[in-house]
């Protein structure tokens, strides 16, 4: 590649932090590299330092416990997530985006929290989380806090997570799992693309969950929707709470007819 | 930064600069140009090479990161009684024409293989749609995974 | 070449037969050029315009030639060499102004990729933007900006090409066949429409690339990715008035083509680098972004047509206007016009029409040929016209095009008489028809219809083409015969994939009465060493190649036997052969083996006689002829190649989204000399075809910047995007004068797939749609009468993107 910049593979935790603490907003994350490395050819990046995070313990480490929920490792890859049993028996919804998520190849280098912390409003794997209750856990050298996902995105490409921050682990509760769900994804062919517009429907305790990607700036999550509600009842709610444009891939109309058409077709399967 | 890795079983260890991809260590310094690039993005597959007993895109890896890992290419699948099974199976259905995609196709043809012996037309699929042939509208490529499975007639042109 | 062989007697010709590239290829060891490096060899990056119109006041390249591993640094300025295929219009670098977003101002070469592409960046160009011209039909206009102001003064081929100076018009092909006023006068029915569809990117999976090295004394070598090594050649040497044999083009494996690599590309500009840097090579390989920019694409269209049909469902009058989005520059996209023109009613009989084809510059990256050259883009409107004026006079679209069909002894729009011998459109779009199970559902596409609440439908469309090329266009083959009576094949055409040298070797093989194992047919293409080709393109390439190989086996042997029969103390016409010698047909047991005689063969003393054996066939397309420019007659196909597709499409008219179900697909090739070559070339043009038909296409702002430049925003069909059924047969009609009476493919399988979905999507919703790619939400948006998505430059003022019925179906007196 063109940019130079110099790559560290920090062995632990700490060390890894106090890189992040030193060199700031100059150091990029490299977790799956499938975001980071074309955007450095791009010249869309241009980070001074690449912290790769894969060396460190424990990065893939995917455990479950009723106690502890699901706990994924910042380097736990999207082909971990399909492979895993307990995530395809207790929180299928995690699967099934992780299945729509761009191609083999990609699945097999691609990390859940890459695909979080990149933050595209058309992020696949958002969606579950919004849907699950999932928390992510930043830390720093300042210390630890879990942010919920619903207040994680603050805007295309942009999170909550402060200079030096670095998510090390997403949790799901274990009150998630066995939540009901199904996933729609608009693509402009049926092999590997972005979303064009994706819809998830979930059920939970309070109600019924609509999350979005790809209609507003970050992915969006609509909660406590009443049970028995028809599909233009839920329609109604979710199109207030989006916001889609007109671009390259389609208008903003479509994009709100589709996310009605889809919550049409996935509710019957959800209320089941 | 020195590396040590290997390739298709043979340690080498290379300076690599940081910012370089596996894909241009593997075609530059090392010279094996059978895994291709495509786009340099991730999208296409052509670069598609075995990483520790996975596939991935080496456009979207860097070398520095392959330190200690092992690298499976295209030129590793032929052993020294000629073509491999899947390679043959490519042959005989014609699944090659322009050659480009091809290493990378026959590659992520081989992990679906590990997984699944007899896979279905929709797993196969699947298995390449990171793969971009422009030449072959993949039918035969399809058909080549049929026939090295066990499965499948070949396909036929019908004379009317 | 058609002889009356029993396919009983065919040892190869007619048979599956493995690819001859085929281990190279799947081990990897198959070289392409950007796999190649040359000692010394430098890298080039190049400096393109973000502007799609503007005049180049400053280029300051001072702190690119400062930075570390520079050699060399050009800019327009310093370089007046203009080259152009038809129309010599286009600088290597552009000079004075820019003419399209994407285009290359500066070049670089250092030691390094990175420090080139540094040096490029590092260059400043100062720019005064100017008003662009982005749409053609806006182009039209009398006071539109002129791309080409000095368009008058431009080299052309003038008995073939009609620029228009003061005006945006490269080109005017013009076609008048009987009387359209008393065509439609006769007519019941007048129907008039316009489609259109946007540029396209190749995406040959290599991007174009070549390595040129310019060496003392003006000797000059390239390797490239390209398919016409003599094409390449023949317009460097025009460009930089050098003598060809100072010019040595290698052309080794090729990554694909698809027309977007043939002419030629980025050669010029490695050369002028390595001219610049003292003679070192330079290698230049475009970066899949710049492969849509920086090279050219498919031009989009514009095609309006007026038909009169009488009330027996015959057409009787046919007005036809294309309007081809050229580009910056004309390339080859004035001969698609030219070739789009004569063709444009398909495969049909119209007995009075009038042709108005106009190639018109724009602002954007420019046209050349693709796959198809033309008629993917002008049988979409074409084969969706025939639908929808079959609709309109109440007549099934299937039977208004059997009606109106091609046959023996009907009159082709430049004059051309069919025979039985030019292939039957008729037996392919009936088969095609077959195959879909044409005209109802079947009980279980009804239950599906009921049980998912889609709906299903079937469409026809049928195509014709033949090759567009000088109408001497012509090659040649050379066989020698190795040491060991093997025999190896050197020609100029280029197989990038279409297999077409595994064929020729299977002519040759059949031809010489050899076995296959002793017929190579070299890849890798050397302009020095081997006999000329004008270009691999047009689907002429197993004709002509085919003719000269047929003639190269026979010269071969007829050398051969002239030593055999000296040996033999016999009449050569005595003597027969097999795969491994040459006997005396009375006696076979007195022979010679083609080993001993294959360079030169030895008497028991040491007198040597022959020499090396070699055979020799040249090819020239025979009894065609420029057209008129003011009438369009003459005779410029060298064969018609017929076929037809049938689709069935899956639709939710809720939403738009559909699924192609089956496809099945027909041609007349004359003769399948290999069927799984031909199935591959069909199936794989096919799901080319899908793609254009699906979503490909370029998207620009109203500055005319490409905004989907990348397989992210331009995506491609994937394996999962292919059809589950995909059925693929031929019809062989023998061609006379083909080899083994075969006729070519390669372009054909892509081009009325779109057409074809159109009509299944129209049988399957009623969806008028005359704008191709069908995105799934333009399904939707012509299902419910919207406003079309207007982010394709090629919307028509006219509203061609309107799926709201602009039709005119005027019966008369009504």
């Amino acid at each position: 590649m063109v940019h130079e910049f110099q790559y560290r593979a920090p062995r632990s935790l700490s060390e890894l932090l106090a890189l992040m603490a030193e060199h700031g907003t100059s150091a990029k994350v490299l977790a799956g590299g499938t975001d980071l490395l074309p955007n450095i050819r791009m010249g869309i990046a241009k980070p001074a330092f690449v912290v790769d995070c894969k060396r460190l313990p424990d990065a893939d480490r995917l455990v479950f416990s009723p106690a502890e929920g699901l706990r994924m490792g910042h380097g736990v890859t999207i082909s971990a997530v399909l492979r895993d049993r307990t995530i395809r028996e207790k929180f299928p919804l995690l699967a099934e985006a992780a299945h729509e998520l761009a191609s083999h190849q990609v699945r097999n280098r691609a990390t859940v929290a890459g695909n979080v912390v990149n933050a595209s409003p058309c992020s696949d794997m958002a969606l579950p989380l919004l849907c699950l209750d999932a928390v992510a856990v930043l830390t720093s050298t300042s210390g630890e806090r879990t942010v919920s996902f619903r207040e994680f995105f603050t805007g295309p490409k942009a999170t909550v997570m402060k200079p030096g921050e670095f998510l090390a682990e997403i949790r799901v509760p274990a009150s998630s799992a066995d939540r009901k769900g199904r996933y729609a994804k608009l693509k402009r062919v049926k092999g590997h693309d972005l979303g064009i517009v994706g819809v998830m429907l979930a059920s939970s305790p309070e109600g019924l969950r609509v999350a979005v990607s790809s209609a507003a700036p970050t992915p969006v999550l609509v909660s406590g929707i009443g049970r028995g509600l028809d599909a233009e009842a839920v329609d109604a709610l979710v199109q207030k709470a989006i916001k889609p444009i007109d671009d390259v891939r389609c208008t903003a109309e479509y994009r709100r007819y589709m996310v009605g058409a889809y919550i049409r077709r996935l509710l019957p399967e959800v209320s089941r | 930064m020195t590396i040590t890795l290997t390739v298709n079983g043979v340690s080498y260890t290379r300076d690599a600069p940081e910012n370089k991809t596996l894909l241009h260590f593997l075609r530059e310094d090392l010279g094996l140009t059978g895994t291709k690039e495509g786009c340099g993005m991730g999208e296409c597959g052509a670069c598609t090479v075995f990483l520790n007993g996975r596939t991935v895109n080496s456009c979207c890896v860097l070398a520095v990161e392959a330190d200690g890992a092992a690298i499976e290419t295209i030129e590793g699948e032929a052993g020294p009684a000629g073509l491999s099974e899947i390679q043959k199976a490519f042959d005989r259905n014609h699944a090659v024409q322009c050659g480009f995609c091809t290493p990378g196709m026959i590659l992520s043809v081989k992990e679906l293989l590990k997984a699944v012996p007899k896979p279905t037309v929709e797993e196969i699929k699947e298995a390449i749609e990171g793969n971009f042939c422009r030449c072959t509208g993949y039918e035969q490529i399809v058909e080549a995974v049929l026939d090295v499975t066990g499965q499948g007639p070949k396909g036929r042109l019908d004379h009317v | 070449m058609f002889d009356q062989v029993r396919p009983e007697d065919l040892a190869y010709v007619g048979k599956d037969s493995g690819r001859i590239d085929a281990t190279e290829k799947l081990t990897g060891e198959a070289l392409y050029v950007s796999d190649m490096t040359v000692p010394g060899m430098l890298y080039a990056a190049v400096k393109r315009s973000p502007h799609a119109r503007a005049r180049i006041k400053r280029i300051d390249t001072s702190k690119a030639l400062a930075l570390p591993g520079v050699r060399a640094v050009v800019t327009g300025a310093e370089l007046d060499y203009r080259l152009g295929l038809y129309v010599v219009d286009k600088y290597i670098l552009a000079k004075g102004e820019v003419r399209h977003y994407g285009e290359a101002v500066a070049a670089v070469a250092a030691e390094t990729y990175a420090q080139a592409r540094r040096a490029a960046d590092a260059i400043a160009v100062e720019y005064e933007p100017l008003p662009p011209v982005l749409h053609h039909m806006e182009a039209l206009k009398p006071d539109a900006p002129r791309v080409h102001p000095d368009l008058g003064s431009y080299d052309h081929i003038a008995a073939v090409f009609t620029p228009k100076p003061g005006t945006n018009i490269a080109n005017h092909t013009r076609l008048r066949k009987g009387d359209t006023e008393k065509g439609f006068a006769e007519s019941e029915w007048v129907v008039e429409r316009e489609y259109s569809c946007p540029s396209v990117q190749h995406v040959p999976m290599e991007t174009h690339v070549a390595i040129a090295k310019w060496a003392r004394g003006d000797q000059v070598e390239i390797w490239t990715s390209a398919q016409s090594p003599f094409t390449v050649r023949n317009l460097f040497c025009h460009a930089f008035k050098l003598p060809h044999n100072n010019v040595r083009v290698h052309i080794p494996y090729v990554g694909g083509g698809f027309g977007g690599k043939a002419g030629i590309g980025v050669e010029p500009l490695a050369a002028v680098l390595s001219r610049a840097a003292g003679g070192r090579a330079v290698k230049f390989q475009a970066t899949r972004e710049e492969e849509f920019s920086l090279l050219p694409c498919r031009s989009a269209l514009t095609y309006r047509i007026k038909t009169g049909v009488g009330a027996d469902g015959k057409i009787r009058a046919q007005e036809m206007t294309m309007y081809w989005d050229s580009g910056a520059y004309a390339d080859y996209a004035v001969n698609v016009t030219r070739a789009s023109g004569y063709s444009a009613a398909g495969p049909y009989e119209i007995p009075n029409a009038s042709i108005d084809a106009y190639t018109i510059y724009t602002n954007k990256p420019f046209g050349t040929a693709y796959r198809g050259f033309g008629h993917v883009e002008f049988h979409w409107g074409l084969e969706r016209h025939m639908e929808l004026v079959a609709k309109a006079i109440g007549m099934d679209p299937l039977e208004f095009r059997r009606r109106n069909a091609l046959r023996p002894g009907s009159i082709t729009l430049t004059g051309e008489r069919i025979t039985d011998h030019t292939g039957d459109v008729v037996k392919c779009m009936d088969a095609a028809a077959k195959a879909i199970g044409y005209g109802s559902l079947t009980a279980e596409e009804k239950e599906r219809e009921r049980k998912t609440g889609r709906r299903i439908g079937k469409g026809v469309a049928a195509l014709h083409k033949a090759p567009a090329m000088p109408s001497f266009t012509a090659t040649a083959v050379i066989i020698k015969m190795n040491e060991d009576g093997s025999v190896t094949v050197n020609l100029a055409l280029t197989d990038y994939g279409q297999g077409t040298y595994t064929s020729i070797r299977q002519i040759v093989a059949e031809r010489l009465g050899f076995p296959l194992e002793k017929v190579k047919v070299s890849f890798e293409c050397d302009t020095d060493k081997d006999p000329y080709d004008w270009q691999t393109v047009a689907s002429k390439g197993l004709l002509l190649s085919g003719n000269a190989a047929i003639l190269a086996a026979e010269d071969l042997l007829k050398n051969a036997y002239e030593v055999a029969a000296q040996v033999l103390r016999a009449n050569v016409r005595d003597l027969a052969h097999d795969g491994k010698r040459i006997y005396l047909r009375h006696n076979p047991a007195e022979s010679v083996d083609f080993a001993r005689i294959a360079v030169g063969y030895a008497y028991p003393n040491g007198n040597g006689i022959g020499g090396p054996i070699i055979g020799v066939g040249r090819y020239v397309a025979q009894g065609l002829s420029n057209l008129d420019k003011a009438t369009g007659q003459g005779n410029p196909a060298l064969d018609w190649t017929y076929g037809a597709h049938g689709i069935v499409a899956e639709v939710d008219p809720e939403t738009g989204e559909y699924e192609v179900l089956k496809i099945a697909s027909v041609f007349d090739v004359g003769k399948a000399i290999n069927p799984q070559i031909v199935r591959g070339q069909s199936i794989g043009g096919m799901v080319q075809g899908l793609g254009t038909a699906v979503c490909e296409g370029y998207i620009y702002d109203e500055k005319g910047i490409l905004l989907n430049p990348s397989f992210t925003d331009n995506k491609i069909p994937t394996a999962k995007d292919i059809p589950a059924v995909i059925e693929s047969a031929v019809v062989e009609t023998p061609q006379i004068d083909g080899p083994y009476g075969a006729r070519g493919v390669g372009e054909h399988s892509m081009i009325s797939v779109a057409a074809a979905l159109g009509n299944a999507i129209q049988e399957a919703t009623g969806a008028e749609i005359v704008h191709m790619p069908l995105r799934f939400e333009d399904v939707w948006r012509a299902l419910r009468d919207k406003t079309p998505i207007d982010n394709w430059i090629t919307k028509s003022p006219l509203g061609s993107c309107r799926s709201a019925p602009e039709l005119r179906n005027r019966k008369k007196d009504g």
